[in-house]
């Protein structure tokens, strides 16, 4: 798939999501999207009793990529109030109305609906702003950048133990072994009012972008999920490995991954001059 | 209260609280711990909280002062490290300060949980404000705002200094890089240094930095005072207040 590039170069990425009920659940409670013509990324792992958490997680991804295709004429507003950062990009902060916008329709829903009590969901959008992501997020599914072999975590985890590994009250080992891992401090859904993080990060040729639900990193180690990276060039057939690790672990919850590699440069050669015209 | 056990060959010589005092340890029979023997200089290095962090300084001694290996200027020590003075080894023993109780939010949070769940507003902020009580040992502790900042030593760059506020930090030649290099021949992605959630990591790109004049190959997480060299440019982590 090919993006426009605001200067009118190209910036080439490869993608596909793929998800996975998991070994041991019975309904798949994790929504996701890819709107390729935008290069837009969205995953979403709902929760809440029955088939509530699949209702939830399907809302946010429906209504953050409707808005986000929506036409463009208002989206420097700030439609909730958190403070305005003008430093953000319009696509940055567009992601951001569009999560609160997210968060009310379900929390709404949960109201109107006393069945749906409890519903909510963790978000994590990822949409790419020609050499920039636009990275907004809520709860504990995690976008990764795999970069020179090293996979770094982009978003932080709103789960009660992230949170206590950020203060230094327990190291990650121990994060990771606790019995608290499913707490989370935020989710859309749960109250009227959400705060939604967002970061801007500049991406590379050869970047690899990973957007994924916990039932892959649960199961998976980050050293394991940087080598099937590495290993599957082709980003559905690493989706399809990353989710079968997942499986063969135990596949204790439902796993989403998104894989989107940024292609070495713009195309060279002939054809790119025919695109482009000669380079000044 | 954080404790240090001077060892020699397994052996335990002599042990020490560290409190609002420093620690000083060196040949001089004045010390806090006094270590006899040449190789160690009169005054070697001491050992102080800072910020609620254990931190080991050392005094400009001649054969150098090492936590675990590496050798330091000064660092943040953690339960378990071991500094390192001649032959002899100081363990560092800092459970009884950090009394965190790993379990601390269990007892609020009650039930034993598979189903993921939200935390509802005022027993989150009963178990952050817990959390805030015990902790400043954490480079992103909240009671203080840290800048963690690389001091460029030597070496051709575009600043002098960079605030990292970026999960990720690139150093080199690309337009996208951070901390830009300049020259001939400088890789575009040289170095990177990426934020967890346990502090900062140096990792590599096309070249393999060191730390402290050890070379890395992976991941390797930054302690306050370490020195980082890549591609000729020679730089301090510093964590400021």
């Amino acid at each position: 798939m090919l993006a426009d590039r605001v200067e009118g170069e190209l910036v080439q990425i490869a993608s596909s999501g793929l998800t996975d009920v998991g070994r041991v659940r019975t309904n798949n409670e994790d929504s996701f999207r890819v709107v390729e013509p935008l290069s837009l990324f969205i995953l979403s792992d709902g929760m809440g009793g029955e088939a509530h958490g699949e209702i939830a997680s399907a809302m946010a991804v429906e209504t953050i990529a409707e808005y986000a295709t929506q036409p463009e004429h208002d989206s420097g507003a700030t439609l909730h109030g958190d403070e305005p950062n003008n430093n953000w990009s319009p696509k940055t902060k567009r992601l951001k109305n569009a999560i609160h916008l997210a968060n009310l329709k379900i929390y709404q829903s949960a109201q109107k609906n006393p069945e749906q009590r409890g519903m909510g969901a963790t978000i994590t959008v990822v949409w790419v702003d020609s050499e920039k992501l636009s990275i907004a997020h809520v709860g504990d599914s995690r976008a990764y950048l795999l970069r020179s072999g090293t996979l770094q975590q982009l978003t932080n985890d709103h789960s009660l133990v992230a949170e206590q590994v950020r203060r230094g009250l327990i190291t990650p080992q121990q994060a990771e072994e606790s019995e608290m891992q499913s707490v989370l401090l935020r989710a859309l859904g749960a109250h009227p009012d959400v705060e939604v993080d967002v970061d801007e990060i500049a991406v590379l040729p050869n970047d690899v972008l990973l957007l994924c639900s916990d039932g892959l990193t649960r199961m998976v180690t980050e050293p394991e999920i940087a080598g099937s990276l590495q290993a599957e060039t082709n980003p559905a057939s690493a989706a399809q490995k990353l989710i079968e690790l997942a499986n063969e672990r135990g596949g204790l919850d439902n796993i989403t991954v998104i894989v989107a590699r940024f292609l070495d440069e713009s195309p060279k050669g002939w054809l790119s001059w025919l695109r482009r015209g000669p380079s000044k | 209260m954080a404790k240090l056990s001077l060892m020699f060959e397994e052996k335990l010589v002599k042990e020490v609280p560290v409190g609002a005092r420093p620690v000083t340890i060196g040949r001089s029979p004045d010390n806090d711990l006094p270590v006899d023997n040449l190789a160690i200089s009169n005054y070697h290095a001491r050992v102080y909280f800072e910020a609620g962090r254990l931190v080991v300084e050392d005094l400009e001694s001649l054969n150098g002062t090492f936590v675990n290996d590496l050798r330091i200027e000064r660092a943040t020590l953690h339960d378990g490290d071991s500094i390192w003075i001649g032959k002899h080894h100081i363990k560092v023993d800092a459970t009884g300060d950090t009394a965190i109780p790993v379990n601390a939010g269990r007892k609020a949070a009650a039930p034993k949980l598979n189903e993921t769940m939200v935390l509802d507003t005022k027993v989150r902020r009963d178990m952050l404000q817990q959390a805030a009580a015990m902790g400043e040992r954490s480079q992103f502790s909240p009671s203080r705002i840290k800048m963690p900042t690389l001091v460029v030593l030597s070496g051709k760059v575009d600043q002098k200094e960079y605030v990292l506020i970026n999960k990720i930090t690139v150093i080199g030649k690309s337009p996208m890089a951070t901390i830009r290099l300049r020259g001939w021949f400088k890789p575009n992605m040289a170095a990177q240094i990426n934020q967890r959630d346990d502090g900062y990591y140096l990792g590599t790109g096309d070249v393999q930095p060191s730390i402290n004049g050890a070379r890395i190959s992976g991941p390797v997480r930054l302690n306050d005072g370490d020195l980082i060299e890549v591609c000729g440019v020679r730089m301090n982590f510093i964590i400021r207040d």
